[in-house]
């Protein structure tokens, strides 16, 4: 190894260390970059090797943070952060457990299904991870538990649906994962329905069997009332509000009346007119809303900003040719490779979570997948379901530490684990799928080109 | 892990973890800096729904009247970027920066406030000092050539956009000094409980 | 003993040369990327590796429209690119690049070699910390991919279109609604009817990123771009630094390029609008009175230009007495055009 790629791996190598400091891993990205581009200046100076990089060359990251502040696809991001906080507080959500999990009712495994059914709705008409989990533990997981639901599957269900809304679109990580890759933020919009909605599907599968096999461990309610003619209008009434957020905003993009940014903008209205015909919207919960909106923003493009500094220095060292040049030497086909990758992928997910791995890891894999003749939008996705793993991979999952943080006392972290695992299982497995079958991804974003 | 709470409504706020601002003794230094940076962040928030305004005033008039603004285009990473970037500090000041916990939640408050004070000295500062070191002579170069936008009709005056990212920097290294004070009085304290 | 004395010095041409420099294309776009590559391969060649120049593809190191930026500041060592992404902070930059009812290709290759093209160029960018060199030159491009007909002056009325530089401010005067989308939205935006039309790049470079699949007509001549230069641009305290012999050796490599690159873009042209045409393109060209109102509005968008700048209102009155003079051979030398 030559001396530049030694520091490329200690820079990587330090970075997995000093995150468990517990410091803002943001300014551990950054300041990496400035104490390895001062050891690189020390290199050239007494080693005598030739990396050639300066005070100068890391200045590079003010255009690159220039870069992205004049970036009309990000713009997306706080806007779909904010229209993701309005809708938590529209009340939309409540209305929608209360409604249609009384269409399930008398089912084995019905208030399990009406979760991921709720889930779907709010995956496609936001994508804040962190409060759908909340919210569907908090309405979902005690109604579960007195019906003598297993707590491992109730626990399981509502954090695995709850992740769903960083894939399904509208989806600030697709958003990120254009920008990275300069692709189309509507073709991967449009690329990630089907394998998010295969999620869905394949989650309700889980449930249902496992209800015929063990009824035990999601009973069906002795309290359950009959289905009536209200019962189904009351649901239906519930699922319009949803339905028509996910028209205005995924609608409009697909039918090309709006860019994924406009449509950010036009969700975040249509959020805000929704809080407000439920009786939600005052001054307070919109200065509510401001305030969250400017502090999830914030801690993602703090780590926008610490990445972008990272990359660029492990770039300098030569960190890129060396992971290209090893991603090529493996023994393996094309496919191999990229099944590597989605396994390195998925491993460093446990303890990184989706922004830090689609900064960093993503665009040095990319140009490989690319080169090896791959389509990228079907990668991109693949890597995408990838990183909604992560968030229900332990020890560092957010799904895991959302659920916790509101779940009933008589949860413990066991059984969250164990909850989250056969999740983890149907996951992989619709990796495989997609794997299997790109034409999932690949056939909405074709569709759109005229058939071509 | 610890990220920025979805809400502020109690009942789903996480429990807390770790070593936060709450539980750290404040200063004088310290109450003058956060309350400047709490209320420029908390201003700087509203920045949002004005940036859905825009979005919306912009796509209407496309549809609606056919008429394109790119001066409208513009403005709208212009507030974006502002609001990402004064956002930092006052993320900064309310523990909202994503960490991992795993190992911090088992050591004391103490090692913890020693953790931090280091991430401060050798991580934090040293990066957002040499970002602003070269910020400055950034905008001051853009005010020098004059920039303007250059797409036809875009907006003039870049400097004033550019100038969002010096200030958010700054903003950033006052927040972080006054978790400093606050680190250093909360060390060098005999009578408080270090508890875990 | 001079002979001795060259020898047992070593010589200032033995230093080694090692830049970094980012490219504003893809090394993959045929005739827009290919170019450089090849050059920075010439020149290691040449002199066994000790003029090493490391190239970057596009955004590695800095976003595209920043290189200049970069270069000027001494960030980056050297870059590639079209510097009329630069006429926000050089407006005069854009004569260089492209100019709307401008030069023939070979004529503003007259313009620079032998006119005073690289001299004003030399000048406008020294002021600013940077040397440039020809490295580049194709004809013209597309005059764009529309989706809506464009016979006349109305037409253009309310279109929303993707234009980016002058050419933009040029329809924005036409009552067009200009937009500068990224690149990576103008497919969709195109495809979805959010825009009307969109300019981009030579027919070959639109074939590979399959316009002919989201919009119907694609329009000619590219007036807005009848020649487009690239430069090889080096920070100028690095370019100083450097022997003559290094500085002549990286000329000529250039010259070289600019030879093969007009020749690479100009070879494959006519198939790949065949090509576009059997799948699915309409070729259109645009009306007479609609090119002879574009033509006088450029004028008056380019007057306007020279009035705000000293450096532009130069630099446009001499490709204007140099296009002159050369209409006349034009006219009297060449064949008539229908011949
Ligand atoms: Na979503
Ligand atoms: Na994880």
């Amino acid at each position: 190894m030559e001396i530049n790629e030694i520091l490329a791996a200690c820079m990587f190598g330090s970075f997995i260390l000093l995150i468990f400091s517990g410091f803002p891993i943001a300014w551990v990205l950054g300041g990496i970059a400035v104490v390895f581009t001062g050891i690189a200046l020390l290199s050239d100076l007494y080693l005598d090797t030739f990396i050639a990089m300066d005070w100068s060359y890391f200045s590079l990251t003010i255009e690159r943070i220039w870069g992205t502040m004049s970036s009309w696809v990000l713009v997306a991001i706080p806007m779909f952060v904010f229209m993701g906080q309005m809708l938590d507080r529209s009340g939309m959500a409540e209305k929608l457990m209360l409604n249609v999990s009384r269409l399930f009712g008398r089912l084995n495994g019905g208030t399990a299904i009406a979760v991921v059914i709720i889930g779907l709705l709010l995956a496609a008409s936001t994508g804040i991870v962190g409060a759908s989990v909340a919210l569907l533990t908090l309405l979902a997981v005690p109604v579960m538990l007195k019906r003598e639901y297993q707590p491992e599957l109730a626990v399981g269900t509502v954090c695995a649906v709850g992740t769903l809304g960083i894939l399904m679109p509208p989806s600030i990580m697709l958003v990120m994962m254009a920008d990275q890759l300069a692709m189309s933020v509507g073709d991967l919009f449009m690329g990630a329905v089907f394998p998010s909605a295969l999620l869905g599907v394949v989650f309700v599968l889980y449930i249902v069997i496992r209800g015929k096999l063990q009824p035990h461990v999601a009973p069906a309610g002795d309290d359950a009332e009959p289905v009536t003619f209200g019962i189904v209008l009351d649901a239906i009434k519930s699922i319009l509000p949803p339905a028509f957020l996910i028209l205005a905003v995924l609608g409009s993009i697909f039918a090309g009346i709006a860019t994924p940014t406009e449509a950010s903008g036009v969700g975040a209205f249509g959020a805000t007119l929704l809080a407000l015909t439920n009786k939600r919207l005052n001054l307070d919960v919109m200065r509510d809303v401001c305030r969250e909106t400017s502090k999830t923003t914030a801690f993602i493009f703090a780590l926008l900003i610490g990445a972008t500094a990272f990359s660029l220095v492990l770039r300098g060292l030569g960190g890129d040719e060396m992971i290209e040049s090893a991603l090529h030497n493996l023994p393996f086909g094309p496919a191999g490779i990229v099944i590597c990758i989605l396994l390195l992928t998925f491993l460093l997910g446990f303890v990184l979570d989706w922004i830090e791995i689609t900064l960093i890891i993503l665009p040095l894999v990319a140009p490989v997948i690319h080169a090896l003749g791959f389509d990228l939008v079907w990668f991109t996705v693949l890597f995408a379901v990838c990183l909604q793993t992560s968030f229900l991979t332990p020890p560092v999952g957010f799904a895991l530490f959302y659920c916790k943080g509101v779940a009933p006392k008589s949860i413990g972290v066991k059984t969250l684990y164990k909850g989250v695992m056969p999740f983890i299982l149907l996951q992989v497995t619709v990796l495989a799928i997609i794997f299997i079958w790109p034409d999932i991804v690949t056939w909405l974003p074709t569709q759109a080109y005229g058939g071509q | 892990m610890t990220a920025s709470s979805s809400t502020d409504r109690p009942e789903l706020e996480p429990a807390p973890q770790g070593l936060s601002g709450e539980s750290l003794p404040h200063t004088a230094i310290s109450r003058a800096l956060d309350g400047l940076i709490q209320r420029i962040g908390a201003a700087s928030a509203w920045l949002w729904p004005i940036l859905m305004l825009v979005i919306i005033t912009n796509v209407v008039s496309r549809y609606a009247f056919s008429e394109g603004f790119i001066e409208l285009e513009e403005l709208q990473w212009h507030i974006y970027s502002a609001g990402f970037l004064i956002a930092l500090s006052y993320a900064l000041l309310l523990d909202s920066h994503v960490r991992v916990d795993l190992v911090r939640e088992r050591i004391s408050y103490r090692k913890q406030a020693v953790i931090e004070l280091l991430g401060i000295l050798l991580l934090l500062g040293p990066f957002i000092g040499m970002l602003l070191y070269f910020a400055v002579p950034y905008v001051i170069d853009s005010w020098t050539m004059n920039e303007v936008s250059s797409a036809p009709g875009g907006l003039s005056s870049r400097w004033i956009v550019k100038s969002a990212l010096p200030l958010g920097l700054t903003l950033v290294l006052v927040a972080a000094f006054s978790r400093l004070t606050r680190l250093l009085a909360f060390l060098l304290s005999p009578e408080v409980k270090h508890g875990n | 003993s001079l002979v001795a004395a060259t020898i047992s010095t070593p010589s200032f041409a033995e230093e080694k040369i090692r830049w970094k420099m980012q490219a504003a294309y893809g090394s993959n776009l045929p005739a827009l990327g290919d170019v450089i590559p090849g050059v920075l391969e010439d020149l290691k060649e040449a002199t066994d590796g000790r003029v090493f120049i490391k190239h970057y593809e596009p955004n590695k190191l800095v976003p595209t429209l920043n290189i200049t930026d970069a270069v000027r500041t001494g960030k980056l060592d050297a870059g590639y690119t079209w510097i009329g992404y630069d006429q926000g902070k050089i407006p005069s930059s854009v004569l260089f690049s492209a100019v709307p009812f401008g030069m023939e290709p070979w004529e503003y290759m007259a313009w620079w070699y032998d006119g005073e093209g690289q001299k004003l160029a030399e000048d406008v960018y020294e002021k600013n910390n940077v040397h440039p060199v020809l490295c580049g030159l194709t004809g013209p491009e597309t005059g764009g991919w529309f989706n809506k007909e464009i016979n006349s002056l109305e037409d253009i009325k309310g279109l929303k279109i993707r234009y980016a530089g002058i050419g933009g401010r040029i329809l924005q005067e036409l009552g067009a609604s200009v937009t500068v989308l990224p690149g990576g939205e103008i497919f969709q935006a195109l495809e979805k009817g959010a825009i009307d039309a969109s300019e981009f790049s030579l027919p070959t470079v639109d074939k590979q990123l399959g316009f002919n699949r989201v919009a119907k007509y694609n329009y000619f001549p590219g007036w807005h771009q009848p020649f487009a230069a690239f430069h090889l641009i080096v920070n100028k305290e690095k370019w100083d630094e450097i022997s003559d012999a290094d500085k002549k050796l990286i000329d000529l490599t250039c010259q070289a390029a600019v030879a093969r690159n007009l020749s690479r873009s100009e070879a494959f042209q006519g198939q790949a609008i065949k090509y576009l045409e059997e799948n699915g393109a309409e070729t259109r060209k645009l009306p007479e009175p609609v090119l002879r109102e574009l033509e006088k509005v450029t004028q008056t968008v380019l007057q306007s230009e020279a009035d705000k700048d000293a450096d532009f209102s130069k630099v446009w009155e001499s490709q204007k007495a140099f296009q002159d003079q050369y209409q006349v051979w034009q006219d009297l030398g060449y064949l008539p055009r229908d011949f």
